[in-house]
């Protein structure tokens, strides 16, 4: 929800993004660098794997 | 007091003459501001021919191009025509009355958008009016968008005039229409329903993505996708390196696209003084431009090579990364907009191959990238910004930003697109000027009607694939 008490911007003066105020910034943030490493992890394993067959 | 008094008086006269100053700087600046998207979004259209060519192959490549110039060529007049006059009389619906911000309805379209009589004052060169031509071209191109997004879904059959019928309706009508309703400040999708799609992922992407999968069912697919068992042969195109250089020019026009989404502040046509704000007139920033469209491109990219490891879907991911936040790129925070567009990236191949299985043969995966994608940033919207002001002045006057009001947007953006691309491509195909005939496509169309060789020095060693 908007975090002010009227749905207005003529309230606000300053940051203006949906969970400004809320745990939400901060926990996507966490959240995108957890994505960042894993797909990095995984595309490693992948990428590892099929290089293999080519190894011997 | 008469030396004081004839200071003040030199004084104000001075702050007079700074104040004209001022505001001829201001008006300058906004006229630069939307004149130099319109340069940007012709980026977009290099782009799209250059990925059309590549993924075309080698019988087809410059054919694919002339649809495409052709489509760009025919979209400027048209929408000056009457594609300028159907978004300010359209609006209010179907009753083309004025709505409450008093910028819309028949009779105002009449007075400004139209070439002839004293409208034509606005339609022209004018010292008194600096606005009009430059909203005019960002607005042109956005129509040209539209035409070119459906044009890589129909390429190596349709016919050049029936295309060019299709991408009429389409840029200069169908998605106007949705952008009447939905993107200005009399739309009745927004004072009624609190749409808001900042960055066109409705009322242009969706509109054009699913005008072109109308046209696709009429279309059928090209000889030697579809084996009898209904299984689907990959059709490579001739140049993959062109089509995902062209994907990277688009992505570079999307910032003039996105960037003349944005009315700048000061003007008599401003919704402020001192902010530049959304069509809306909500607040935005370029700096929230910039974080969430670098933002989304990269969560795009990301989610794409984690599923298929193929530049092609990668570089559609970016698109779909920015077309899935650009309803709210407004008012996303970045990481936020990281994750829906990576989340884009990750479903944009299977709902391409879903569509495939059923028998539409979507040559680049336009529908799925624009269409399924654009609709996703819609409704995303609804899901995250509930509560948020949809327009300027929203508490009491206008509904806040809500899921249901974005999902009614999105379904009357899918029947703006998927049925005017249906029934006039059907009346096409019922004229016989929808799709070429069988030997002219096993010929290839660059053989038959194009007077010109693409690669003349290759000679008949060309890659052969299923389809020839």
């Amino acid at each position: 929800m908007f975090p002010y008490s009227e749905a207005s911007w003529d309230v606000v003066d300053g940051a203006m993004f949906i969970g400004w105020g809320t745990a939400l910034p901060g926990i996507t943030t966490f959240l995108a660098i957890v994505v960042c490493i894993a797909v990095l992890v995984i595309g490693g394993r992948t990428e590892a794997a099929k290089t293999k067959k080519f190894d011997s | 007091m008469e030396e004081q008094i004839a200071a003040l008086v030199a004084k104000v006269a001075e702050l007079e003459a700074a104040s004209v100053g001022a505001k001829i700087t201001n008006a300058m600046f906004a006229e630069t501001f939307y004149y130099l998207t319109i340069p940007l979004m012709i980026i977009i259209h290099a782009g799209f021919l250059a990925y059309e060519m590549g993924a075309s192959r080698m019988k087809n490549v410059l054919s694919s191009g002339v649809k495409n110039i052709l489509a760009f060529a025919f979209m400027i007049p048209t929408f000056y025509f009457f594609g300028w006059w159907v978004y300010w009389g359209f609006p209010t619906g179907l009753t083309f009355s004025e709505g409450p911000a008093g910028i819309s309805g028949a009779a105002y379209a009449s007075s400004i958008a139209l070439g002839w009589g004293e409208s034509a004052q606005y339609m022209g060169p004018n010292i008194a009016d600096q606005a009009s031509g430059v909203f005019f071209g960002a607005f042109a191109l956005f129509a040209a968008t539209t035409a070119s997004i459906m044009s890589g879904a129909v390429i190596e059959r349709i016919q050049t005039v029936g295309f060019i019928v299709l991408a009429i309706v389409l840029g200069s009508f169908a998605w106007v229409v949705a952008a009447a309703w939905g993107w200005h400040a009399d739309g009745w999708l927004v004072t009624k329903f609190g749409v808001h799609d900042f960055g066109a992922a409705g009322l242009v992407h969706a509109v054009a993505g699913f005008f072109a999968l109308g046209v696709l069912i009429n279309l059928g697919p090209r000889i030697g996708k579809f084996n009898a068992d209904g299984s689907a042969n990959h059709i490579p195109g001739h140049n993959m390196p062109l089509t995902v250089t062209g994907l990277m020019l688009i992505i570079v026009g999307f910032w003039g696209f996105l960037m003349a989404c944005v009315i700048v502040p000061g003007e008599a046509w401003s919704w402020f003084a001192d902010k530049p704000s959304t069509i809306y007139g909500t607040p935005i920033t370029l700096s929230a431009l910039s974080f969430n469209i670098l933002m989304a491109i990269a969560g795009g990219i990301i989610g794409a090579w984690l599923l298929t490891r193929d530049p092609f879907w990668m570089m559609s991911g970016a698109l779909a990364g920015i077309i899935s936040v650009a309803s709210g790129l407004d008012i996303y925070f970045p990481a936020h907009a990281f994750l829906i567009a990576f989340s884009a990236g990750l479903i944009l191949k299977p709902c391409a191959d879903w569509l495939e299985r059923r028998g539409i043969d979507d040559a680049v995966g336009a529908v799925t990238v624009h269409g399924t994608i654009g609709l996703y940033g819609v409704v995303m919207l609804g899901v995250w910004a509930s509560g948020y002001p949809a327009l300027q002045g929203a508490a009491g006057d206008t509904p806040t930003i809500n899921l249901m009001g974005q999902i009614i947007g999105a379904v009357v953006f899918f029947l703006c697109g998927f049925v005017p691309g249906y029934i006039v491509s059907y009346i096409l195909k019922m004229l016989g000027m929808l799709r070429i005939p069988k030997g002219a496509e096993l010929a290839g169309m660059d053989h038959v009607k194009v007077p010109a060789e693409s690669y003349p020095e290759w000679g008949a060693d060309a890659p052969i694939t299923p389809a020839e």
